[in-house]
């Protein structure tokens, strides 16, 4: 899906200094980025600040957003970009914690918070068996239904590793809901 | 094609992923094999499955409020900015080599100027036989006087220049 000719217009109104063009560009886009963060990141709170700093981004580098490209993808992949960096960075948060304590108590864990925070939803519940990098292809190609070329785009990947990390995805999921969640299964 | 490689290529053929030649070739084996069928139709039900519970979930929406303090956000880093997205001053994202070659560039122009600054000014004596002695101040001063000898008449001439060498008058 290319860029449509108001985006290109609100594009260049927001280049030439007229900020306030921006938000009717992004608005139609609110909703959907949202959502896509919170199957990223799988909690609300940490996906409205991935929200956020995605716009922020956008805005900051939208003088370098090639217009032959669908705007909707270009922000997923920025937001993507932004839900990626926060989960490495919480991983590695943890690992040091983890170190530093060396499995002291549960009670003063920082993730003992944001689990209580998660999205649980059979959805979330389902993306939580894939690895990060399945859970970005699956949410990308499934469930945003990009392309697989513009899932590729946007991860920064090849069209290979997006296929085979999807094939993983499908098939973890297929058994995820075999076993767990059958009342999923259409038709069947 | 045997069985076990279509059951490894179901997982993308079940969401039309695959290269036209083995979604032909996988198509051909499955028309003809209850058990890949089957399995084939399990993927396609738990995909779809995944995909309407996805959009029952709904699409999460923001806060008022929430939404326009980000909008503030990014009119305030406008106008701190100068308001063009990109433009100088703003965080805008660089490749890491640039900030390398900025530095490099900085650098450079260091050492340059140390090979070339030369030595420090020091009155200079005109050729023999002009009877001119040059006298030229230092380097960093604002203003530059340059006084001329004549041996015969003992005339002297001083022209002053400013910093930028442009000709301010003289005194004789």
């Amino acid at each position: 899906m290319r860029m449509n000719e108001t985006e290109k217009e609100l594009v260049a109104m927001v280049l030439s200094g007229r900020t306030e063009a921006f938000e009717p560009l992004v608005r139609p886009y609110r909703g959907p980025l949202l959502a896509l963060a919170c199957r990223l990141t799988r909690n609300r709170e940490e996906a409205l600040e991935v929200t956020q700093e995605a716009l922020l981004r956008a805005f900051r580098s939208l003088a370098r957003y090639d217009v032959s490209r669908s705007f909707k993808n270009w922000l997923f992949q920025i937001a993507a970009n932004e839900a990626r960096d926060r989960t490495r960075k919480r991983t590695r948060e943890k690992a040091a914690f983890d170190d530093a304590v060396h499995g002291a108590s549960a009670a003063a864990d920082p993730e003992a918070g944001r689990e209580r925070q998660e999205l649980r939803s059979d959805i979330m519940r389902c993306l939580a068996v894939l690895s990060p990098r399945e859970r970005e292809v699956f949410v990308l190609r499934d469930l945003e239904e990009l392309d697989i070329k513009e899932t590729a785009r946007a991860l920064r990947c090849s069209s290979v590793s997006v296929r085979v990390n999807l094939s993983s995805a499908r098939r973890k999921l297929r058994q995820a809901i075999r076993d767990n969640f059958p009342h999923l299964e259409e038709g069947r | 094609m045997t069985c076990r490689r279509v059951h490894s290529l179901i997982p993308l053929y079940a969401g039309d992923d695959l290269r036209p030649r083995l979604a032909w070739a996988v198509r051909a084996h499955v028309d003809a094999c209850p058990g890949c069928r089957e399995e084939l139709e399990g993927f396609r039900a738990a995909m779809a499955g995944v995909k309407t519970a996805a959009k029952a979930e709904g699409v999460p929406d923001w806060n008022e409020g929430k939404w326009n303090a980000v909008m503030a956000r990014v009119a305030a880093e406008a106008r701190g900015a100068g308001s063009v997205p990109g433009s100088v001053g703003m965080r805008v994202f660089r490749p890491r080599w640039a900030a390398a070659t900025a530095l490099g560039a900085v650098l450079g122009l260091v050492v340059l100027s140390l090979l070339f600054r030369g030595p420090a000014p020091q009155p200079e004596r005109a050729p023999a036989g002009s009877g001119m002695v040059i006298a030229s101040g230092d380097s960093r001063q604002d203003k530059i006087a340059i006084t001329m000898i004549s041996p015969d008449s003992g005339l002297q001439v001083v022209w002053f220049l400013d910093k930028n060498f442009d000709y301010e008058g003289e005194q004789e």
